[in-house]
């Protein structure tokens, strides 16, 4: 992830003017396009879910033999899925 | 050259300021007002998920915040900002956002923060309910419209001139950032040596522009076209992938934006030793006449240098997601706006060095002759490479004007889809059908040629949205007991001057209308409008008319909004009288004991 890496304490004072002037840097040019191509992952992650799921939430989307086969993939994203959508969103989240 | 006659001086002292503001007076705002607390959990944190809420360092969210906020507003508000005088321009400026600015975009960063990362959506609802949700979605749409005629306007007086110049350059722009997309997802080429390729292909066009120059021939329907050509690139910037149009567009048009700030700055501090005078005076009167008494206008036409209720949007939208520890939304939210402000102070720099400036008269690409005095001499002189810096400068305007534009466009379309998801008028939720309604009515009124009256309007809107802004962390500090008057004075404030401002503006459209109507009167008609509109009396009545429904608009929506707003700041004082205490800090038992 693009933010945990820029959040790493540099180190000595020389070290962080240049980890200082790096993140400005990057958080000027790329950031606001890092986050938005992370969203645009998090909703072809959320179609990802809905099309394994869907089966066992009542909406056949694929055949449930397929479902299953790709099953152990989605598991792992259950609990941060079932968070991002149940949160709260409104039209002001999609300022940037 | 003594340092008086130069802009050298105001600058430093400008820069002075902001660091006291930061160190002394945001400091204390954040020791005794927020109470905030290194220890306390962060929405980032808290809900982590490596896609919305995860920690970044304060040195990229800065960055980040500071490119979100810096746009079009600070650079062209001075402009008329200065037919007052550059010095009550330049007092606005420190004062709004020593005691204004500042406030409100760590203040709503706060708020969010502690809000678990809401949006200003939500916390609207929660402290004003569904009618006023509405009429913040109500009154978005509004706004999101007349800064789209403003700057389609903008961009179309500025395509026209510098003798057609900054077209191909515009062009080449867009080409190279989308290029640069192409090599970036599908090639998966380095991001060093695709910015390389960008960044020469930027040049190139700025030479490109300089031997092609783009004229049209079609009199005062020029800016018509110039306007409806920029819709169309608007339409596609708004309807394409993000990762297509506008993401690498928007990274590449970085470079050439923030070397400008970089170079007008210098050129501005080194105003002495390369001898560019002061050539506007400090101060022409509190009534100028065509724009009208100093209070409210002046406040409302330097809007983002000062103060802006688009940064409370953008300040609870993403960067209180990924805010690291509460003690980083100093740096974060007030560090960016302060910085903001610089960028005004070198554009009032700019415009102060132009001489026989007038607003109404010339046109606001006085900017790059400004920018080209300051920083010509620092490159070899004006006959050496004037040409080349009013190119880079004008190019510089519009991207400024065409990144955020692209930005805007495509939010419509996302408050369209959610305002007219379902029921009669759902169509206006597509996304073509919504992108071309907003563009199509921006492009109308772009083409009336006021744009000051436009500008004033977005000013105005603006301002407003950050007084709403500013009252609603009021209240929320109300709610926690916290001291609220540093938030309720410039709330009111603000509030106040922006509805004053509204209803000036929309006068102005109205007498036009009754002296041409009823006492047959052309005089006020003309001005309010330019050619070609202004050679058709009816079309340019029309104009005038739906002016004033867009300003009766706002200001009721913006009243019913603040009206909301004062009363739910009471109901939440009386409520923080008789409650248990608690604290801005969320109520520490331990605290509240002591």
């Amino acid at each position: 992830m693009a933010g945990s890496k820029a959040s790493t304490p540099p180190k000595g004072k020389k070290g962080s003017v240049k980890e200082g002037i790096k993140g400005v840097m990057y958080g000027m040019a790329a950031h606001g396009h890092v986050t938005a191509a992370l969203r645009t992952r998090m909703y072809l992650e959320h179609l990802f879910m809905f099309i394994t799921l869907g089966d066992m939430l009542g909406v056949p989307v694929i055949p449930p033999y397929y479902s299953l086969r790709i099953l152990p993939y989605a598991v792992p994203n259950i609990k941060s899925w079932k968070q991002r959508v149940f949160r709260e969103r409104d039209f002001t989240d999609g300022v940037f | 050259m003594g340092l008086l006659n130069t802009p050298f001086l105001w600058v430093v002292i400008t820069i002075a300021v902001y660091i006291v503001a930061y160190m002394a007076y945001g400091r204390w705002v954040d020791r005794k007002v927020w109470k905030v607390d290194a220890k306390r959990t962060t929405p980032a944190h808290m809900y982590m998920d490596g896609v919305e809420f995860f920690p970044v360092s304060r040195y990229v969210l800065w960055g980040y915040q500071f490119k979100s906020v810096a746009a079009l507003g600070p650079i062209l508000g001075p402009f008329i900002g200065i037919a007052f005088g550059w010095l009550p321009a330049l007092l606005w400026i420190i004062a709004g956002n020593f005691f204004i600015g500042w406030l409100q975009d760590y203040g709503s960063l706060m708020l969010s923060v502690r809000k678990e990362g809401r949006s200003f959506g939500p916390i609207t609802y929660e402290f004003t309910g569904a009618k006023g949700r509405r009429n913040l979605l109500a009154f978005v749409l509004f706004y999101l419209i007349i800064i789209s005629a403003t700057f389609i306007a903008l961009i179309a007086a500025f395509w026209n001139a510098f003798g057609g110049t900054t077209f191909v350059p515009t062009i080449g722009v867009i080409l190279a950032g989308v290029l640069c997309g192409q090599l970036l997802y599908r090639v998966k080429m380095n991001v060093f040596a695709v910015t390389a390729i960008g960044l020469l292909l930027v040049v190139f066009s700025i030479w490109l522009g300089i031997q092609i120059p783009v004229v049209l021939n079609f009199g005062v329907w020029n800016v018509v076209v110039w306007a409806a050509l920029c819709a169309v690139i608007l339409y596609f910037a708004a309807v394409l992938p993000t990762p297509t149009f506008i993401q690498p567009t928007n990274y590449l048009a970085f470079y050439p934006a923030y070397a400008a700030i970089i170079l007008l700055l210098v050129g501005a501090l080194a105003s002495p030793l390369t001898n560019v005078p002061l050539a506007e005076p400090a101060f022409v009167g509190v009534w100028v006449t065509n724009f009208g008494p100093i209070w409210p206008i002046l406040f409302v036409a330097i809007a983002c240098g000062a103060i802006s209720g688009w940064h409370s949007l953008v300040s609870s939208s993403s960067s209180a997601k990924q805010l690291d520890i509460e003690t980083d939304a100093l740096p974060v939210g007030g560090g960016a706006m302060l910085s903001e402000g610089l960028l005004a102070l070198v554009s009032l720099a700019a415009y102060s060095v132009v001489a026989g400036l007038n607003p109404l008269g010339s046109s606001p690409t006085a900017w790059v002759s400004g920018s080209e005095l300051l920083v010509a001499p620092l490159v070899g002189g004006r006959a050496v490479a004037g040409a080349v810096l009013s190119t880079f400068f004008g190019l510089v305007l519009i991207i400024y004007a065409i990144t955020v534009q692209a930005l805007v466009t495509r939010f419509f379309r996302l408050v369209a889809g959610e305002t007219w998801s379902e029921g009669r008028f759902r169509i206006l939720g597509n996304k073509h059908v919504s992108t071309f309604f907003s563009l199509g009515v921006s492009w109308l009124f772009a083409v009336t040629g006021s744009w000051w009256a436009l500008w004033l309007y977005f000013g105005g809107a603006n301002q407003l949205l950050a007084g709403l802004a500013i009252m609603l962390i009021a209240i929320y500090l109300a709610k926690s007991r916290a001291l609220t008057r540093n938030y309720l004075i410039p709330g009111v404030f603000m509030i106040v001057t922006t509805l004053a401002a509204l209803v000036y503006e929309t006068y102005t459209f109205l007498n036009a209308f009754v002296q041409y109507v009823f006492l047959g009167n052309s005089g006020p008609l003309g001005s309010q409008t330019k050619p070609p509109v202004s050679g058709y009396p009816l079309a340019a009545l029309t104009i005038d008319a739906v002016f004033v429904i867009v300003g009766v608009s706002l200001f009721a929506v913006g009243l019913s909004m603040s009206i909301r707003l004062f009363r739910s700041y009471r109901q939440s004082k009386a409520e923080a009288r008789v409650r248990a205490p608690a604290a801005a800090d969320g109520g520490d038992p331990a605290k509240e004991e002591e």
